[in-house]
Formats: structure tokens, sequence, C-alpha cells
């Protein structure tokens, strides 16, 4: 299969993918019943009067993406420009969760205006673990030898195959791919460092249930972090194979390489599913609570970005919507890492 | 193992996360050696300043109840570390026996009461 014909095939499943995640957010409003509006306690009456325009509104947003899509999908398609797709779709990923964690957050804010005037008022005790979360805590050191064995196993091929006829081989084809992966590992491992730092306070009253459930749901990221870092060493091994290999059993290896990918795809999406109806089961025992705001996070954090080296948070609820707070060493590391990003492929295309 | 903050305590939340920790520690809940949160997880988790964590640490490990081990966190010193002495753990016993008196309560109450609460305390400790 040529490479242009895989990424238009990658790039199907990503709209499967996309299409499942939306029928999915449309519901999510009312899975609490009709006297919810996602997590805020709603006047009975809410969904025939005020709350229909609201919840028409939430659903118009989620067509945003779907929006932006398509100028884009036709300055790619028309030229022919079909490896830029991967691109389109990473981009897309960040603008679709995006879109939804803010439209989640302005449909709430409107819905406050008409919810249940004691629901509002913030739970007096709030409680919280004293278990340290490290990111040792949740790593399985089997399946960390085995990432690291199979990158040292790919530089070392890939070493032995340049030095075998340096003169015959260019240094950034041979070793761009394993870097480039390399660093989408520590992207990753950052991404699970962010979630095992998300905070987890809950209101004294069923803490249990609500600290089960923001466990159970930050197992569940932290095991699909681990699966696509798996599935980035196994691209990562599978590079040397490809680049050895005769120009006729390249071809074979790639094709089977596809198959493969779409059978654990497939399966994947079912577990997904399965899982996700696990979660939500268990966060829908757990009743919403206001919980109080000690920072005055609404009067420091008015913006989009914010610098309070004060609050603990990456990410602040302000006075507009969400606000990453650039004075956390999450969000330094986080603006380093794109920064890395950049200088990587400014010198894997200088060899071009 | 869960904590609790209390919005109409009139105690301020460091006090509170303090006198928490040492309700814990006293209960045998948090033994010898068991591991705290850093800071940052505990400020981020209540969503309070880092300082207000940081004091109530501080707290505790001038209390002689904790010990910080830069790189390896906090975690709980040996009960017998403390270098208090008696009179100074008096003291805080001294006020509330004092306040009980005051409010006129007989002193086989206040024995029961001592008493009562002293069972709570040690609850789960050995």
């Amino acid at each position: 299969m040529p490479n242009d014909q895989f990424i238009l095939l990658f790039y199907l499943f990503w709209w499967g993918a996309r299409i499942r995640g939306f029928f999915r957010r449309w519901p999510q409003p009312l899975l609490r019943g009709s006297e919810w509006f996602f997590n805020v306690h709603v006047q009975p009456g809410f969904y025939a009067g005020p709350g229909k325009k609201i919840l028409h509104r939430y659903r118009m947003r989620m067509f945003i993406p779907f929006v932006l899509d398509i100028p884009i999908v036709m300055a790619i398609f028309i030229p022919g420009y079909l490896q830029y797709f991967i691109w389109l779709l990473l981009a897309q990923a960040g603008v679709i969760h995006l879109n939804h964690v803010f439209s989640v957050d302005i449909a709430e804010r409107q819905a406050r205006r008409f919810a249940i005037a004691d629901a509002e008022q913030p739970a007096a005790a709030i409680s919280f673990s004293l278990q340290p979360r490290r990111l040792r805590d949740y790593t399985n050191p089997k399946v960390e030898w085995a990432l690291v064995l199979s990158f040292l196993a790919t530089f070392l091929w890939l070493l032995h195959y340049y030095f075998a006829a340096p003169e015959h081989h260019n240094l950034r084809q041979v070793f761009g791919v394993p870097v480039f992966y390399l660093y989408l590992q520590l992207g990753l491992l950052f991404v699970k460092q962010v979630i095992v730092a998300w905070r987890t306070p809950v209101p004294q009253t069923q803490a249990a249930e609500h600290i089960k459930a923001r466990e159970e749901t930050r197992k569940y990221y932290l095991l699909m972090c681990d699966l696509n870092r798996a599935a980035v060493a196994a691209a990562t091994l599978f590079w040397p194979i490809v680049l050895t290999a005769s120009p006729a059993a390249s071809i074979r290896y790639r094709n089977l390489w596809i198959a493969v990918w779409v059978a654990i795809t497939v399966v994947n999406g079912v577990w997904v599913e399965i899982k996700r109806k696990q979660l939500l089961k268990m966060a829908l025992r757990a009743r919403p609570v206001k919980l109080p705001d000690f920072l005055q996070q609404s009067e420091i954090a008015r913006w989009p970005l914010c610098y309070q080296p004060s609050a603990p948070m990456l990410v602040l609820k302000g006075a507009r919507g969400y606000s990453l707070n650039l004075a956390n060493t999450l969000a330094q590391f986080g603006a380093v890492y794109l920064a890395g990003w950049v200088v990587l492929f400014a010198f894997l295309r200088m060899g071009h | 193992m869960l904590l609790t903050i209390n919005t109409d305590d009139p105690r301020p939340i460091y006090q509170q996360v303090a006198d928490g920790i040492k309700q814990l520690i006293a209960g045998g809940k948090l033994e010898e050696g068991a591991a705290l949160p850093p800071v940052r997880q505990l400020a981020a988790d209540l969503g309070v300043n880092l300082n207000t964590i940081a004091t109530a640490y501080r707290e505790l490990q001038k209390e002689g109840l904790i010990t910080v081990k830069h790189g390896s966190g906090s975690v709980v010193a040996s009960l017998t570390s403390t270098e208090r002495n008696q009179d100074e753990l008096l003291r805080p016993l001294r006020t509330a026996l004092t306040q009980m008196v005051l409010a006129g309560l007989p002193e086989s109450k206040i024995l029961r009461l001592v008493i009562n609460e002293l069972h709570l305390v040690g609850k789960g400790s050995k």
C-alpha cells in the first residue's frame, strides 16, 4: 500500500473515532437526568425554558472543529499534499478537546444562573488524600524496561547499519525517525506526569465514591498513555526492519504492519468504549458538589494564560474559563518541550 | 487515608492540616517512616497557596513529628524523637482544662471527657 493511501486510511479511521466522540458528547449535559445540566443542579423546567437555548448553543459549538476542518482538508486534498493529513489530525485532536472543555465551561456558567440556590453553595468540608502521588507509583518497571530495551535495540541496529557503509547512508535519514519517536516518547512521559499531578479535591460527603471515580479515570488515562508509548516503541523497532529490507520485502512488511495496526485499532476502539462506559457509571454515582475556592481563582486568573507563582495548579478556573498557569513547573516544561519540537524539526530538515 | 478541611472551622487552613496529620500520627494511622505527599500535591489538591501547606509541614517538622528529606519528601518521624519537654506538652492541656473548669464542669465529667478524648486520639495506635 503506498504511503498516501495509508495516510488516507489513517484519516478515515480518525473520522470514525471522531464521529463516535461526537455522539458521545451530544447527550452529555443530560447524563445525570433532567434535573441536571452537566454538573449543575438546575431548577425544574430548565430544559423547557432557558436551558433549551443553552443546550442548543452547546451542541452548535460541537460543530466548530468540523467547520474549521473543511477549508484545511480542501487545501491539503486538492493539491495532493496528503502527508499533511497527519499534522491536521494531530492539530484537530487538540482543537476538539479544547473546544469541548471550553464549551462545557461556557454552558455550565450560563446554566448556573438557573441553578437551585442551595446546590451552588460550596461544600463546607473538603477532603483530600494523604497518599503521595508520584510518577513511580503509577509505573510498571517491566513495561519501562521493555520500552528502554526496544529503543536500545533499534539504535544499536541502526548504528551497525550506518557504520557498515557510512558513505552510502544519510545520517539524518537513518536516525531521524527514531529520534522523532524518542522525543515523542518523552512527550508521552510528560503527559503521564501531568495526569499524575491532576488534582483530586473531593467533598466530605461521598468522598470515597469521588476519590474512586477520580483514581479510576486517572489510571485509565495513564494506561492509554502507556499503550501509546508501546505503539511508538513498536513503530521505532519497525523502522530498521523496513530500512534494511529489500524494496519488495519492505512493501510486504509495511502491508503486514498496516493490517496489524488496523486490527489493534479496532480491538482498542471496542475496549475504550467499554472502559468509558464503566468510568461514566462510576462518575455518575458521585453527586457533583461545588468546592470552596480558597485562592479566589476568578480574581487571579482573568485570561487564558496567567502567571501565579503562589498557586500550585497547572490550570486555574478563571473568570472567563480555564487559565494556564505559566508559573507552574509543568507548564514551563511543556513550553520547553514544544520548543524542542521546533528545534528537532529544523535539525531534521537541514539535510533535505 | 483522608484528611478533611472545614471552611466553618475558625482555625486557619494550615493549622487544620497540621492538626489533622498530628491526629493521624497519634492514632497510628500514619506510622513511623510513612511518606507524606509533597507540598505541591497537597496544595494543588486543596487549591490553596503553596505557603499554606509549607507552613503546616514546617510546624510538624518543628514539633519533631515529620522529617523533611530533600529530594525524597517528608516522612513521619519516630515518636520518641520529639525534643519537646513535658511542660511544653502540658500547656495546651492546662488551657483546655482551665476552660472546662471555668465553664462549670464537675471534675468527674472533665475526667470522663479527657479519658474519652484520649481513647479517640489513641484509637488504632499500637
